[in-house]
């Protein structure tokens, strides 16, 4: 029969208890507070007496919910924090329980135990005996027990150190809670976000946040306006820092993919002091998905990945919608699974990347998109490390210099290039017909390497309106003014614009597009102006750029979409930009187009 | 016998396959085209080290002195000794100044993809390429 450790209970309601103790558990039950996450109160006996003041931390809720924890089950108590709430009463949290005995195999309650009442034990026994109880001395409040009978009077050799001057002790993120406010914890800053602005009816500000760990866990910070100006530039990421005083309250997930069901807002008493001696926190907390297992994964997903970076793209600056500019980068990782995957860095992160080296590449919080099959995405919440020091990266490491590095990588990501923006589609001509591009609701696009076999001289410049941006076509009046009707205007003059249409051809078939004023320009290798002048005046050169143009070859990105005009439905191909090919990046395309069809 | 009969035949008539140094050992004999970036020119100007697309290194033997000042990635037509260095018969050099540099990497990858699938580059048993 296990033997319950009698007198745990009473040294546990005084806070001095011990780490390692058998307990029985004698109830459970779930708490539902508001839209937080479940929290479970259990009353546990020592065979002596019962305590209801236990609760389970949340990271161990599945205990419960599996009902491995159930009434009469036998446990060891591992790990705990003894919080004491305004009214004196003492809450112990559970950080770590091993059940020993599940409740079936023990069937009943053991002994006879009674509730006890702080300081006053009830029941025959403890009154016998008083001296077997610790005398209620002053003691820190919070304190991650972790031997037996310490002994409070001296400064016990503590596994965690003590906050410098402080008499808090250090506690671990995970039994971080809103229900108690005198702790420090001492972890690693594993991200920091810059500075953001807002601006809205109630006024503007700014904040900034940072995730940090340490051996139980991890937990997202945030500062505002004066915490911005306190702690930013104190705040590095990769060091160690005690932190005391945040203000807790239930994450938002939907701004967070920190495991914590906390998250902290610093506020005006928060402190954030260097840590000198941080070996022993971790560096970061991952949870890696194997590349191979990404298209099981939904999308949107927020995951962490690690690869080594097989190839890395130049950095490109593009314009978003807000109009703002930012720097992006792709670069393609690949991991044991022998997959590849394609990640876009963005902003400082995409100019700062030195993917010399093949360096080893971990993401924290990338997004999963099923954009061009799967692709991942790192964003300001991401966390970025080179070559961490943890041991999947040296495992990675070392598989990758063994044999990774002779493997192709079958990417799931569909191969881009050309520079053409992260949404190259490359497609053969006959791929398009045959896999009916254009058909949809909506417009497909598609990128080619081709070449023009015909180019239709006839009606490929037209009078256009000359005032800036109104392309329209203008009525000759015959009286040397010409009008726009979309202006409602009559000029003395027109300028000519280009609408070619073009046959351009691969080795498997052929397609009429359209090419509008730059990509005609590109094509003929003439600008509008000059091309409409030689028409004018010299036929035969103008014919001649015709032929010069003919049997060049280019990167075609075209729009396909089925039109119906009266009745009759067929592909419009219209060409939205002419590349010359990039014969360096064309090589490299069809290599791994051809070891991906020797793989299969 | 056979590198007698090659020069006879003159090495302009024969296959070239295009190898790397690391597949030299295997082409003993024969006439090879082999393209790198030239390392070190030997005082007497008669050999050279080139360095192909996987960094490894290669000796060229001539019968006449490079010019002068023999840099760059170079195309050496020649025939592979038993030592496993090429005799040059003929050699070129792949001006980079215009243009985009010669990725020798890639190359090699090209390179590779046709000794791995000698059934879709059957240069061998036709006439020099």
């Amino acid at each position: 029969m296990t033997k319950l450790t009698e007198g745990a209970i009473e040294a546990l309601s005084n806070g001095s208890g011990a780490n390692d103790v058998v307990l029985q558990l004698v109830n459970i039950r779930k708490i539902d507070g508001g839209n937080g996450p479940a929290r479970f109160r259990v009353m546990m006996s020592d065979g002596r007496h019962t305590l209801s003041s236990f609760m389970l931390s949340t990271q161990l809720n599945s205990l419960a919910e599996e009902s491995k924890l159930a009434p009469n089950c036998i446990c060891i108590l591992k790990k705990h924090v003894t919080n004491i709430l305004k009214d004196g009463r003492r809450v112990v949290i559970i950080l770590e329980i091993e059940v020993i005995k599940s409740a079936d195999e023990v069937g009943g309650r053991i002994g006879d135990p009674v509730s006890y009442v702080d300081g006053q034990s009830k029941g025959p026994q403890s009154a016998s005996n008083p001296e077997s109880r610790p005398p209620l001395q002053a003691q820190n409040r919070n304190e991650v027990n972790r031997g037996f009978n310490r002994d409070f009077g001296k400064k016990a050799p503590s596994a965690m150190p003590s906050t410098p001057g402080g008499t808090s002790k250090v506690v671990p993120i995970a039994s971080l809670n809103p229900y108690q406010s005198k702790w420090t914890i001492r972890a690693r800053v594993t991200n920091k976000s810059s500075i953001r602005t807002w601006s809205n009816s109630r006024g503007d500000g700014k904040l900034f946040s940072m995730e940090l760990v340490d051996e139980s866990g991890e937990i997202r910070v945030t500062g505002f306006n004066q915490e911005v100006d306190k702690f930013y530039s104190l705040v590095e990421v990769g060091k160690v820092y005690y932190v005391t005083k945040g203000s807790l309250k239930i994450a938002n997930k939907q701004y967070t993919t920190v495991k914590n069901d906390y998250e902290m807002t610093l506020n005006g008493e928060s402190t954030v002091i260097p840590c000198e001696d941080s070996c022993d926190v971790p560096m970061v907390q991952c949870d890696f998905v194997s590349i191979g297992d990404l298209e099981n994964r939904d999308k949107d997903a927020i995951l962490d990945v690690i690869g080594v970076c097989k190839s890395v793209e130049d950095v490109t600056r593009l314009t978003t919608k807000t109009n703002r500019e930012v720097s992006k980068r792709t670069l393609n990782l690949m991991d044991m699974s022998g997959k590849m995957v394609t990640v876009t860095l963005w902003g400082e992160e995409a100019e700062k990347f030195d993917g010399s080296g093949q360096p080893i590449v971990a993401i924290k919080g990338a997004k999963l998109s099923d954009f061009g099959g799967r692709s991942l995405s790192a964003s300001f919440t991401s966390t970025l490390m080179i070559n961490p020091d943890i041991p999947e990266a040296y495992k990675l490491r070392g598989w990758y210099d063994k044999e990774g590095h002779a493997m192709d990588g079958q990417s799931l990501t569909e191969v881009k290039g050309g520079g053409g923006g992260g949404n190259t589609n490359w497609k053969t001509l006959s791929d398009v017909k045959n896999e009916h591009l254009g058909h949809g609701d909506k417009a497909d696009y598609y990128t080619c390497i081709a070449t023009i076999v015909y180019l239709r001289k006839e009606n490929c410049l037209y009078q256009a309106c000359p005032s800036q941006d109104c392309n329209k076509k203008v009525l000759d009046q015959q009286n040397g003014m010409f009008r726009c009707e979309k202006c409602d205007k009559e000029f003395p003059n027109f300028k000519y614009r280009l609408i070619l249409s073009a046959n351009i051809a691969d080795h498997g078939d052929n397609q009429w597009v359209t090419c509008f004023q730059e990509s005609a320009e590109a094509i003929l290798g003439q600008n509008a102006a000059y091309l409409g002048q030689l028409k004018d005046s010299n036929e035969a050169a103008f014919d001649e750029v015709f032929q010069q143009a003919n049997f060049n070859t280019f990167v075609f990105r075209n729009r396909v979409k089925l039109e119906t005009y009266n009745d009759e439905s067929r592909i419009k191909a219209t060409v939205y930009e002419v590349k010359p090919v990039d014969h360096k990046d064309y090589s490299k395309r069809l290599i791994m187009a051809i070891r991906k069809l020797a793989a299969q | 016998m056979v590198l007698k009969a090659l020069k006879m035949a003159g090495i302009l008539d024969v296959p070239k396959p295009r190898i790397n140094s690391h597949m030299l050992t295997q082409h003993v004999s024969k006439a090879v085209c082999l393209v790198g970036r030239v390392e070190k020119v030997h005082p007497t100007g008669k050999t050279f080290t080139i360095c192909d697309g996987e960094g490894k290194i290669a000796t060229v033997e001539l019968n006449e002195p490079v010019e002068d000042d023999l840099s760059g990635v170079v195309e050496v037509i020649g025939i592979v000794s038993n030592k496993g260095t090429l005799m040059a018969a003929t050699y070129n050099i792949l001006r980079e100044d215009k243009g985009i540099p010669f990725d020798l990497e890639l190359y090699n990858e090209a390179l590779k993809v046709i000794h791995d699938f000698p059934q879709h580059y059957p240069f061998e048993v036709a006439a020099s390429g």
